[in-house]
C-alpha cells in the first residue's frame, strides 16, 4: 500500500531524514534495520553514511513518488592537470579502488607515493573532494600538492578557518566539529593515514557524510585497540596493500640506525635520582596498606594528598629532565660536525627541546602552530641547502613530505612502533646510493633507554649499531 | 569554557559529582582567587608560561587542590585576557633572517678547532650586531609567538574574586557535559526561555506535559536516536548558563564515565550555581507582572493562568505569557511581543498555523509595527503598556468566534 505523499528524504546535520514512509516500506541496505523512528521531528532517521545505498533502493522503489533533497556533490572540471605518470604499483593500486566501486583502502609504506594515487583519484573522479589529514601541516601539504597538480586553490576547514569550497582540506579533529554542517557537500572523501579515523569521535567524519566513494590511505593500519577493523565499513575494504619490507631497498633507501647514550650532567643525575626517591618512597609507603597501588591511583589521590603531588610532579620533572639533557645538545653538536654539508633532520621530544635546539644551534623549527608561510620558507630553505638542519617536534611524525635528508637524529619522543616506522620514512627517501643514518640519542639509566628497546621491535630496525661516544 | 583536560568529575553510585568550591570547605579558596585575580591585573607584559607559573606556586602548599583545578583557573584567567598576539608575523620573519645568516656559519660549536672554527657566542655577538640589537633582545622575540611565550597585554578582568569562584563552578559543570548524551529538564517556570536557549544552542527537543504548568524535556541532537554519542555535549555545555539563570527547574543529564559506564549529573535550581547571564528577559517579565496585577485573578467570568501551557509539535513550539480560560471552557493564549522584525513575524506566522485550533492572541507594541503591516484579527496593538478594554473585547470576540464554529460543526 503505497501512501500517494511525496516521499523525501532529506540531510539533516549529518544524518538522513525520510518522510511519508510506513514501517514496512523503509528500505534496508543492511542485515539490521538502519533507521529509527524520530518523533522529535516526525520522520525516520539515519546516518549520512548510508546515502548512496538508501537512494538505490528508494528509486528503485518508489520511483516518482521519491524525491531527493540531499544536496548534490559540485562537478569539478579540471582544465589543466599536472600529475606525474604513475608507478606500476600506484597503477595498480588506484586500478584496485575503482573495481571496488572507489570504496575502500590503500596500504602503501611511507615514501611510495600515496599522495599521487589520490591525486589521480580526484582527477578521474571529477567529483567534489574532502581531504582529511591528521594534523595542520600535513593539510596545509595537501592544499600544496593540489595547487600544484590542479591550479586549484582548496578551501581550509581548521587552523581556525573554516572555508568550505568544493574542493577542501581539513584535519580529523575539524572534520569531526565541521561534517555535521558540510557532510552532504561531497562526493569524494580521502582519508590520509586512515589509522586516525576509527577512534570513537573521530568516525564521526565518516559516518556523518553521504560521499558514496572513498578512500582510505595509510603504511600503518593496526591500531592496538583493534578498531581498525571498523574501516572496513567507514571506509570499505582494503583493495591494494604492499608490504614494507618489499618497499624497501627497491624505493627506500638502505639505513644505519645508531644508538647514542648519553649521561646526565651531576646536576640532572641529582634531580633525577632525588625525584626517582620520592616516586619510590610514596608508592613503596602506599604499597604496604594497599598491594596494587598503580599509577592511575596515585593520579587520582593527587587532589587530596600534596605527597602524591609531589610524586607527580616528580614524574614530569624527570620527564623533561630526560627530553632537555644538556648532554643531548652536545652530541648534537658532534652529529653536526660529522655531517657537514649534508642535511638532517632532529626530532624533538618536547616544543620546549626544539626550541632549546633552535636557539642554541640557530636552526629553523617547524612547531604545530608554525605557520603556513614560515613552514614554506623553511621547507624551501632546507631543501635548497641553505639551512643544514631542520628541527621538528612530533608534528613531523607522519607522511610530511620533508625534502630529502640522509640522516636524522632522535633525541626524544615515544616508543610506538608506528611512530618509529614514519620517523624511519622520512630518512630512507631514496636518493642516489648513500645510506641514510638515524641516531638515537637515550639517556642512559633512565626509561628511555626501555623505550628505544621496545622502538627496535619494529621490523624496520633490524641492523641496529650501538655506538658509544 | 574549559577544554576536557581541565574537567575534574568524581563518580560515585552511578552519580557525576564536578568538582565545586564551596563556602563552607573552601571558605580559602576566596583569599586564593584574591590572589589570583592580583597576578593577572598585576601582570601585563609577562609570558603566559610565567603567569601560569605564579598561579601555580601559589597552591604550593595548599592540601586539597589538585593539578586540574590550577590548570582550570589559568584557563578561566586567559579567557579573560588578551595577549600579545603577533598577528604581522615579526617573530617569523625575525627567526628565518637570523637563522639564513647563522645558515652561513653552520655547525656553532662550544669548542672551535681547525675544521669547525664558528664559536657560538662570538657569532651570536656578530649576528646582535648586525642588527642592531643586542643577543638578549633577539632570544627574548626569537619565539615570542609561541603560546606559552606571549605576553599579557590587557586583562579584562572578574568583578571579584567570588565571581572568579563562580565561574569555575560553573565552568565544571560544562566540562562535565562534554561528556554528556542528553539532558533531561522537568521545569514549571521560565519554559520560554529555556527553549529559546536551547535552540540557540542548536539542541533539538522531546516535550512531555506531566501536569498542570509542568514539563519534562529532553534535549539532544539530530543523530541521538541512532546511536550514543557525545558530540552534542558541547551544545549542553553552551546552553546549561541559560538554565541555571533561570527559575523553577530541575536537570538530568546522561554521562558515560572514563570506563564507559553510565552516571548520571543531577542538578536543580536549588544546588544554587550562579550563572553570568541576567534572568530571563527582564523586560519582558516586567511588562507581564504590572499586566497580571491589573489583570486580577479573575474578571468577567475570565480566570488568568501565567504560562500555564506549551503548544508543541516536533520542533515547533508556542509557549504563551498568559492563558485566559472561561467559565465556560473556552481558552484564550497571550503572547507579549515586546519588538517585532519582519523574520519574526514570519516565524510567527508558521507557528500560528501550526496551531491554528488553538485561539491565540499577540500583543505587539504599536511602534515597533511597521509602516503598511497588516494586524491580523489575532494581533492587539498597544502602546505603553498593555490595556485592558480592547483585550477583554479580544477575548469575548475568540469565544463569540467558538462558539459559531461549534454551531456550525453540528
Amino acid at each position: 500500500m503505497k501512501s500517494n505523499k511525496q516521499i523525501s528524504l532529506s540531510f539533516d546535520r549529518g544524518t538522513l531524514l525520510l518522510t511519508n514512509v510506513v514501517r514496512k516500506e523503509l528500505p534496508d541496505i543492511v542485515a539490521s534495520s538502519v533507521w529509527r523512528w524520530d518523533s522529535r521531528v516526525g520522520a525516520w532517521r539515519c546516518d549520512a553514511i548510508h546515502y548512496a545505498a538508501i537512494r538505490k533502493a528508494l528509486v528503485e522503489r518508489f520511483g516518482a513518488h521519491f524525491s531527493d533533497n540531499v544536496m548534490e556533490p559540485a562537478c569539478i572540471s579540471w582544465p589543466k592537470v599536472d600529475l606525474p605518470r604513475l608507478r606500476p604499483e600506484q597503477t595498480k593500486a588506484l586500478a584496485a579502488w575503482k573495481q571496488a566501486d572507489s570504496r575502500g583502502q590503500i596500504i602503501m609504506p611511507t615514501g611510495t607515493g600515496k599522495t599521487e594515487v589520490a591525486l589521480a583519484a580526484m582527477a578521474r573522479t571529477k567529483t567534489a573532494t574532502l581531504v582529511v589529514a591528521p594534523v595542520r601541516d600535513l593539510m596545509y601539504q595537501w592544499h600544496r600538492r593540489i595547487l600544484q597538480a590542479f591550479d586549484y586553490d582548496a578551501g581550509i576547514v581548521g587552523d581556525s578557518l573554516a572555508n568550505i569550497k568544493p574542493i577542501t582540506v581539513t584535519t580529523y579533529d575539524s572534520a569531526y566539529i565541521h561534517m555535521a554542517k558540510m557532510g552532504a557537500g561531497f562526493g569524494l572523501l580521502v582519508f590520509d593515514e586512515e589509522h586516525h579515523l576509527p577512534g570513537k569521535c573521530r568516525r564521526e567524519a565518516a559516518i556523518l557524510s553521504t560521499a558514496a566513494m572513498r578512500l582510505g590511505l595509510t603504511a600503518t593500519p593496526q591500531r592496538s585497540d583493534g578498531l581498525h577493523k571498523d574501516l572496513d565499513w567507514l571506509i570499505g575494504p582494503v583493495v591494494y596493500d604492499m608490504p614494507f619490507k618489499q618497499a624497501e631497498g627497491s624505493m627506500l633507501a638502505n639505513f644505519d640506525v645508531v644508538r647514542i647514550p648519553v649521561a646526565l650532567n651531576d646536576n640532572e643525575q641529582a634531580t633525577y635520582d632525588q625525584c626517582s626517591r620520592v616516586i619510590r618512597h610514596f608508592i613503596t609507603s602506599r604499597r604496604k596498606e594497599q598491594s596494587g597501588y598503580s599509577w592511575q591511583d596515585l593520579c587520582k589521590e593527587s587532589g587530596k594528598e600534596p605527597q602524591a603531588r609531589n610524586a607527580q610532579k616528580a614524574y614530569y620533572l624527570k620527564q623533561s629532565i630526560e627530553n632537555r639533557a644538556a648532554e643531548k645538545l652536545r652530541v648534537l653538536e658532534d652529529v653536526f660536525r660529522l655531517h657537514k654539508g649534508q642535511q638532517i633532520l632532529v626530532f624533538a621530544g618536547s616544543n620546549i627541546m626544539a626550541i632549546d635546539v633552535s636557539r642554541h644551534f640557530l636552526v629553523p623549527t617547524i612547531l604545530s602552530h608554525t605557520r603556513k608561510r614560515e613552514r614554506l620558507a623553511v621547507l624551501d630553505g632546507f631543501a635548497k641547502s641553505k639551512f643544514e638542519v631542520l628541527v621538528a617536534n612530533r608534528v613531523l611524525d607522519e607522511g610530511i613530505d620533508v625534502p630529502e635528508a640522509k640522516v636524522a637524529v632522535i633525541i626524544g619522543g615515544q616508543g610506538s612502533t608506528r611512530q618509529a616506522k614514519q620517523r624511519l620514512g622520512r630518512v630512507l627517501r631514496k636518493s642516489g646510493n648513500a645510506r641514510a643514518t638515524l641516531y638515537e640519542v637515550v639517556c642512559e639509566n633512565t626509561k628511555e633507554v626501555q623505550r628505544s628497546r621496545k622502538r627496535r621491535k619494529s621490523d624496520a630496525y633490524e641492523r641496529t649499531i650501538h655506538r658509544g661516544v | 569554557m574549559l577544554t576536557s583536560e581541565q574537567s575534574i568529575v568524581e563518580f560515585k553510585a552511578g552519580r557525576a559529582i564536578p568538582d565545586r568550591l564551596t563556602r563552607s570547605i573552601h571558605r580559602h579558596y576566596t583569599e586564593y582567587a584574591e590572589k589570583m585575580l592580583y597576578v593577572y591585573r598585576n601582570g601585563i607584559g609577562q609570558q603566559r608560561r610565567r603567569l601560569h607559573r605564579q598561579i601555580q606556586s601559589l597552591f604550593a602548599d595548599e592540601p586539597d587542590c589538585p593539578v586540574r583545578r590550577i590548570q582550570a583557573f589559568c584557563k578561566l584567567l586567559d579567557d579573560k585576557s588578551t595577549f600579545q598576539s603577533d598577528p604581522e608575523g615579526k617573530a617569523a620573519k625575525l627567526r628565518l633572517q637570523v637563522f639564513a645568516e647563522a645558515g652561513r656559519f653552520h655547525p656553532l660549536v662550544k669548542q672551535t678547532d681547525r675544521l669547525f672554527e664558528h664559536d657560538e657566542k662570538r657569532i651570536k655577538a656578530q649576528l646582535a650586531d648586525k642588527l642592531s640589537l643586542t643577543w638578549d633582545q633577539i632570544e627574548q622575540s626569537l619565539y615570542s609567538d609561541v603560546i606559552a611565550f606571549q605576553r599579557l597585554k590587557q586583562f579584562e578582568g572578574l568583578l571579584n574574586a567570588s565571581a572568579l569562584l563562580s565561574r569555575y563552578n560553573v565552568a565544571q559543570l560544562q566540562a562535565c557535559l562534554y561528556r554528556a548524551e542528553s539532558m533531561t529538564v522537568i521545569a514549571n517556570d521560565d519554559l520560554k526561555t529555556i527553549l529559546r536557549y536551547a535552540k540557540l544552542a542548536r539542541l533539538l527537543h522531546e516535550i512531555v506535559r506531566l501536569g498542570p504548568a509542568k514539563y519534562r524535556i529532553v534535549f539532544s541532537g539530530p543523530a541521538s536516536v541512532l546511536r550514543e554519542t557525545r558530540r552534542y555535549g558541547v551544545n549542553l555545555a553552551k546552553f546549561l548558563p541559560a538554565l541555571l539563570a533561570c527559575k523553577g527547574w530541575k536537570m538530568t543529564a546522561s554521562v558515560k564515565t572514563p570506563w564507559k559506564q553510565p552516571a548520571k549529573l543531577i542538578l536543580s535550581e536549588k544546588d544554587g550555581f550562579t550563572s553570568h547571564l541576567p534572568s530571563p528577559d527582564e523586560f519582558d517579565s516586567a511588562l507581564e507582572e504590572s499586566f497580571a496585577k491589573k489583570f486580577g485573578p479573575k474578571r468577567k467570568g475570565w480566570r488568568l493562568i501565567r504560562e500555564g501551557e506549551i503548544l508543541h509539535e516536533h520542533q515547533k513550539t508556542f509557549v504563551p505569557d498568559f492563558t485566559f480560560r472561561h467559565e465556560d471552557g473556552v481558552q484564550v493564549l497571550l503572547e507579549i511581543v515586546g519588538f517585532w522584525t519582519p523574520e519574526y513575524l514570519a516565524h510567527r506566522r508558521e507557528t500560528l498555523q501550526q496551531f491554528r485550533h488553538h485561539n491565540i492572541l499577540i500583543a505587539v507594541p504599536e511602534k515597533s509595527l511597521r509602516e503598511g503591516a497588516t494586524v491580523g484579527k489575532n494581533v492587539l496593538a498597544y502602546k505603553t503598556a498593555l490595556r485592558l478594554t480592547p483585550l477583554m473585547e479580544a477575548l469575548e470576540r475568540i469565544r463569540a468566534e467558538n462558539a459559531t464554529t461549534a454551531g456550525s460543526n453540528l
